[in-house]
């Protein structure tokens, strides 16, 4: 009877961790050890080579062309993610019945199939036919290549993501504003605060835990972009979209380069804990903030 | 809640139909004739769902997203209820290990375990199967952080009074955390269901057969292969879409406030 009292949460947790283990945990390990080494799939064996994946990939054009690439989407898309939804946070933030008839369709994007974003944006964008080449079309402009343009198509998808995503941010700043203690806005309401005064000196300053928490949760995430580009530009045109999990997908499933998929695997994951590393402690700091 | 301005409540619906007329002009167009569409003229028709649906197998995908989705939603949540009144409720040797190897699944990205999973799942032959495309996607680290925090907020004396009475482990977790703790649940189970749904690269590269394509695979491949000859058929590929987003769209109608709550306790607590 103890021996099994003993046991019963072991019991409980057991299935979770099975899976954990089975999917996530071991699978580092066999990324690991698949990065050094030789594989297509179609050989008996494969054989250890030590680094030459890794070596292969830091002299690749194609990796650095994807790093720079998904540096510059980062880039672009968080300031703008960020900046945008905390001054759309601040009007939304209030209770009446239209506010929240925006708020939901500003959210209803984030969870939404991204397949089916990107589709439709393919034909907003899309250059004979689209919506925003119509719109120019009715103020007498001509027609332009969104998606075929390389100096374009990257900005395409920083709006398409910007797009999905803002609605999360919004929602997230929201709770980080009602946070703030009131008190603060009517001292400066006495004061005679100008709004932006208020803005900038009270509302900016006591919501930089939740920035914090959206700054990093948001490049993870734009490091890992994927079905976007899968859908709307397959990396080109000539590289120009061609993001890290992009180029992953094409090495692993399209060449079926094991070993120097995995390797780029485990560049981007040292890439990506490292910066989680970051956010664990920007949280930790925000615990000692409030308290 | 304070009176309404009517103008400013005005402009914020202009603002809300502007920010999703891509999606509402997506829907309206899947009703339109193909050949009315490029004529830039009005002709209203069913027959892009018909043939979406007929020719093109979305009934089947529409099938395989609702399987697959159902069965990871009911696994995941059981899994991470179980774990997590686990987590809550006892202190056990390695409790804390356990624990933390959970919560850091969270900042495990998951492109990581794409190449590995794959090879796994060829191994025991379950590619191109509903079990190679729902296994790996049970486990929820998060969820079951999540309804731990949740669950400890529950009086640990209404486990004892049901002890008392003689209830086993499974009765207490069964008769008094899952029903405590519905509004957490629902959440996260809403959440597992629409992570699934919207999933794309794991079913991209887990199955090649068609019929055992999810929507997302579906739709991008209709997408992809053109079905118009030169031009492409929108009104097709915008019918596809439509059954696509349909039953997140729907769901989030109706639940719209629990969804916001759970994402919201999960980022800012």
């Amino acid at each position: 009877m103890t021996m099994l009292r003993k046991l019963t949460p072991y019991l409980f947790v057991a299935p979770l961790m099975i899976f954990i283990a089975l999917f996530t945990y071991i699978p580092i390990l066999a990324s690991l050890n698949l990065s050094f080494r030789e594989w297509n799939f179609l050989t008996p064996d494969m054989p250890f080579v030590g680094f030459r994946n890794y070596e292969q990939l830091l002299a690749s054009r194609d990796v650095w062309n994807s790093l720079w690439v998904t540096t510059l989407f980062t880039v672009l898309s968080v300031p703008l993610r960020l900046g945008l939804a905390l001054m759309i946070a601040a009007y939304l933030v209030r209770e009446t019945m239209h506010v929240r008839l925006l708020r939901g369709a500003l959210f209803l994007p984030s969870v939404t199939s991204t397949v089916s974003i990107a589709v439709v944006f393919s034909w907003v964008f899309s250059t004979d036919y689209g919506m925003v080449n119509a719109i120019l079309g009715t103020f007498g402009l001509g027609k332009v290549q969104w998606l075929q343009n390389p100096h374009l198509a990257l900005w395409v998808l920083v709006f398409v993501n910007t797009w999905k995503q803002i609605g999360y941010d919004i929602i997230i700043y929201i709770a980080g504003l009602q946070a703030i203690p009131r008190e603060l806005y009517d001292a400066a309401a006495v004061d005679g605060g100008k709004r932006l005064h208020v803005f900038r000196r009270i509302t900016m300053p006591l919501v930089m835990p939740t920035t914090y928490f959206l700054l990093v949760i948001s490049v993870i995430e734009a490091f890992q972009v994927f079905t976007i580009v899968n859908i709307m530009t397959r990396g080109g045109p000539a590289g120009a979209t061609d993001m890290l999990v992009n180029l992953l997908y094409e090495i692993g499933f399209v060449l079926f380069d094991i070993g120097r998929g995995s390797a780029l695997a485990v560049l981007l994951f040292i890439l990506l804990v490292g910066l989680a590393i970051l956010k664990s402690r920007i949280i930790g700091r925000k615990v000692h903030y409030e308290a | 809640m304070k009176p309404e301005n009517p103008i400013l409540a005005g402009l914020a619906l202009i603002a809300g139909l502007l920010f999703l007329s891509p999606v509402l002009y997506s829907i309206w167009m899947s009703f339109q004739t193909v050949d009315a569409y490029y004529a830039g003229e009005l002709g209203f028709t069913l027959d892009n769902y018909a043939r979406a649906v007929g020719q093109y197998n979305f009934a089947r995908y529409l099938l395989n997203s609702l399987i697959v989705s159902g069965l990871v939603t009911l696994l995941g949540i059981t899994f991470a209820t179980m774990a997590a009144y686990a987590f809550a409720r006892y202190s056990f040797r390695g409790a804390n290990l356990l624990f933390a190897a959970t919560v850091a699944t969270l900042m495990i990205p998951s492109h990581i375990s794409l190449i590995p999973n794959y090879l796994t799942l060829a191994k025991i032959g379950l590619l191109d199967s509903y079990a190679g495309l729902i296994l790996p996607a049970i486990s929820n680290g998060f969820a079951a952080f999540f309804l731990r925090q949740y669950i400890r907020g529950i009086p640990k004396a209404l486990d004892e009074a049901a002890y008392m009475d003689g209830a086993s482990s499974l009765q207490v977790l069964w008769r008094i955390i899952v029903p405590l703790s519905r509004p957490a649940i629902a959440s996260m189970a809403l959440y597992i269901f629409i992570t699934e749904w919207n999933n794309y690269i794991w079913p991209l590269v887990a199955v090649g057969k068609q019929d055992l394509y999810t929507l997302q695979i579906g739709l991008a491949r209709l997408y992809r292969i053109n079905p118009g000859e030169g031009l492409i058929d929108w009104p097709l590929v915008m019918a596809a879409s439509t059954i696509t987003i349909l039953p997140v769209l729907l769901g989030f109608l109706l639940v719209e406030r629990h969804l916001v709550r759970g994402i919201t306790m999960g980022a800012v607590k």
